[in-house]
């Protein structure tokens, strides 16, 4: 029997007056990759900040490792990662900076300090950097001056960097080209442990396009913050997608 | 008929009317009687005193305004940034603190910021005498308070996304604080915190003017013997000093620290703390046996200020403020709209350095040699000496501003004053009024000083009650300008927001 990582039991959300997420019920099971499907405005966000525990819901409940959000150790808060649409980068920082933001959860906050003033180690940084394809040449450049790709790598490397058990992203793939994508889905899909780099074991992913669904084995789709289907992905059929687009 | 609708542009232009009532009681209360020393001051701006006593003399106040001013800027950062933080509601929401601490050290800052340092000054002369640590104590006071109101507004601006992103890695807080607030602090130290050396200086000359020391005695006793020649070698001196501090700053890079420096930059930070709290605990109980017999007599003494006489004077004090920030805000851009060309621009900002290089003090004294005091004279030198700063804003904005419509409206046949007030100025007016909102605040402050000066307002009533040591009056006269800053600061904030 697979382990239960997450658990959303009957899950509603509304914002101001608004619906957003209703009766929402799933569980993330260790190993999953799972791909989330739907529209813009479907809910894919708010459903992924409910998953990391940023936002609580109005109704229902959300089961992590079988406890609840207030009853998780730092320890186990620290096993789920998150890409951000908006991939939250800190302004002002370097490139390398924003990446060993990344490893705030697990040094003390004399490593926070001296990643501010520049001075600390950026060695596992560049592991992870490498790792995402970011050119060496932009390691220590303002994340200001970045392109949008550029950037999308950093926020990538530096969730990578905490090392999490389940990783949420909210359309990772964004400001990517091809060849990126191809690279990066595989970094995020594939759990091993290759030159010191370690990636999530369980994964689940909003995602626009349809090509990209190669490497997941299970398909969330979501219409109007409803569930309309969750099923492995070599099942899903035409009608599926049809029902949520 | 159609309705008079007012837009940025025309409310820029529309105070120069105050010009009209004031030019009248200007002219009534004109007199030839100082008028040759009037000549004297001028002529003596272009012939300065220069001989090896006074250059050595220079030097010694030099040197006194800038520990003086150095230490008072230097301190009131590095408070101005812990409480800058301690007053946003981004330390509260990590640290889960609750907001009722936060209101109460806003509202502390809040009544601090709003008594002027000159009067801080004043008061804590007459209660601890004449003392070198009193101006640094003085001027720390209220711009402890501005520098974290400020601190406290950018790290406001930090979005929920930023702290949420940053509270899901889950490090210690502390961590994903510093982390958080880090950018804003830095940057504010650049655009703000390092223009307020060249502030603290100039706050250091106006308390000289009131015996605290430094350049500002040495002005004062100049023009009190009309030795204006004398008096110019200390004004210019302190321009020099002015620009140097502007230049040293500029170039000031804080992009590429390296080891020694970040560590030399902390070792600053924690030896200035240690060193402000040894001191100021030193200041108290080194000179308790003294104070509190003053402090004392605040619960002895009575107050014979009369309700009505009270009144009027709160309403002359917000007279003044208003008055001298319509001149603030008009006078600079029609005198810069008419003599709209190359050649005029020198002398016009030549003036414009002049009367904020001129502390308002000086400037109310040089103009009261051929006027009587009156609340006209007094709203003059305010307004001038603020058009000084708000020109300086607007010529730096003008210079860097696209000139593509000026050009444009020049090609469609308009003038050149028309080209400039539609195709330049107009596209300034909404940021210049913004500005101009926050200036007026620092003017309902500055109020206090003409006041001791020129008799007028409650600055005047201030002066009277601290020499009798009346310290009822003191305080009846402090709460009601605390009241009026605190009110007009209520007042420019929702002009701000409107503006921006």
């Amino acid at each position: 029997m697979k382990n239960i990582l997450l658990e959303l039991k009957d899950i509603s959300y509304v914002k101001e007056k608004n619906l957003i997420l209703n009766k929402i019920n799933f569980k993330i099971n260790s190993g999953d990759k799972i791909a989330l499907l739907g529209k813009s405005g479907s809910g894919k966000t708010t459903l992924i900040s409910i998953l990391n525990g940023t936002i609580k819901p109005t109704k229902g409940e959300v089961k992590y490792f079988n406890k609840r959000y207030k009853e998780l150790d730092v320890n186990q808060k620290q096993k789920i990662t998150t890409i951000w649409q908006d991939l939250r980068l800190i302004e002002g920082l370097s490139a390398e900076q924003n990446v060993n933001c990344g490893l705030l959860g697990k040094r003390s906050f004399y490593f926070a300090f001296k990643n501010l003033l520049n001075i600390a180690s950026f060695k596992r940084a560049h592991k992870y950097m490498q790792s995402c394809k970011i050119p060496q040449s932009i390691y220590s450049k303002e994340i200001n001056k970045l392109s949008g790709g550029e950037k999308q790598r950093v926020a990538i490397a530096r969730s990578l960097i905490q090392e999490s058990e389940i990783l949420l992203a909210d359309e990772p793939f964004n400001n990517l080209d091809p060849k990126l994508i191809t690279l990066i889905k595989k970094l995020l899909l594939t759990h091993e442990n290759k030159n010191n780099i370690q990636t999530p074991s369980t994964g689940l992913v909003s995602l626009h396009r349809l090509d990209l669904l190669d490497g997941f084995n299970r398909v969330l789709g979501i219409k109007d913050g409803e569930i309309f289907f969750n099923l492995e992905r070599i099942k899903l059929k035409k009608s599926h997608l049809d029902e949520i687009y | 008929m159609r309705k008079l609708k007012l837009n940025h542009t025309s409310i820029s232009f529309l105070p120069i009317i105050v010009c009209i009532p004031l030019a009248y009681q200007i002219l009534i209360n004109f007199h030839f009687g100082g008028f040759e020393l009037f000549q004297e001051f001028i002529i003596s701006a272009f012939n300065p005193e220069i001989n090896n006593e006074i250059i050595i003399t220079v030097f010694k106040r030099l040197n006194q305004t800038l520990v003086i001013a150095l230490f008072s800027w230097l301190i009131s950062i590095i408070f101005g940034v812990i409480f800058g933080i301690l007053s946003s509601n981004i330390f509260y929401k990590i640290f889960n603190i609750p907001v009722f601490f936060y209101n109460i050290i806003k509202f502390f800052l809040t009544i601090i910021r709003s008594i002027h340092e000159i009067i801080w000054g004043l008061v804590l002369m007459q209660i601890y005498g004449i003392n070198f640590s009193i101006g640094i104590i003085a001027i720390c006071i209220p711009y402890i308070a501005v520098n974290s109101k400020v601190f406290a507004e950018q790290l406001e601006t930090i979005e929920d996304k930023s702290f949420d992103a940053i509270n899901q890695i889950h490090g210690p807080k502390f961590s994903s604080f510093l982390t958080l607030i880090w950018n804003r602090i830095v940057n504010t130290f650049k655009n703000f915190g390092l223009y307020r050396l060249e502030c603290a200086i100039r706050s250091t000359v106006m308390l000289g003017l009131f015996g605290i020391g430094g350049l500002g005695t040495s002005i004062l006793l100049s023009f009190q013997t009309l030795n204006f020649r004398e008096l110019w070698t200390y004004l210019w001196s302190l321009a020099i000093l002015i620009i140097l501090s502007r230049e040293i700053i500029k170039k000031i890079k804080f992009n590429n620290l390296n080891k020694n420096l970040s560590i030399l930059l902390t070792a600053v930070f924690f030896t200035t703390i240690l060193f402000t709290f040894s001191y100021f605990l030193y200041f108290i109980f080194n000179s308790s046996s003294v104070d509190f017999y003053s402090i004392n007599s605040l619960f002895k003494s009575s107050s014979d200020l009369v309700f009505l006489d009270f009144l009027k004077l709160i309403i002359d004090t917000i007279i003044l403020s208003l008055l001298s920030t319509a001149i603030a805000i008009s006078l600079p851009p029609f005198v810069i709209g008419i003599f709209n060309n190359n050649t005029s621009r020198i002398p016009i900002r030549f003036l414009a350095f002049l009367l904020r290089l001129i502390p308002p003090p000086v400037l109310i004294l040089t103009l009261l040699t051929f006027n009587n005091p009156s609340l006209s004279l007094a709203a003059l030198t305010l307004g001038l000496h603020n058009a000084g700063i708000t020109s300086k804003l607007l010529f730096t904005n003008l210079d860097s501003q696209d000139k593509r419509n000026y050009i444009a409206m020049k090609s469609l046949g308009a003038s050149k004053n028309t080209s400039w007030l539609l195709g330049l100025f107009s596209q300034q007016a909404k940021s210049y009024l913004a500005y101009c909102a926050y200036r007026s605040d620092i003017i309902i402050r500055e109020t206090a000083i003409v006041g001791v000066i020129g008799s007028v307002g409650l600055g005047s009533q201030l002066q009277e009650s601290l020499s009798s040591f009346a310290w009822q009056e003191v305080i009846t006269v402090l709460i009601a300008y605390s009241i009026i800053a605190i009110v007009g600061e209520l007042i420019n904030g929702k002009i701000k927001t409107s503006l921006t």
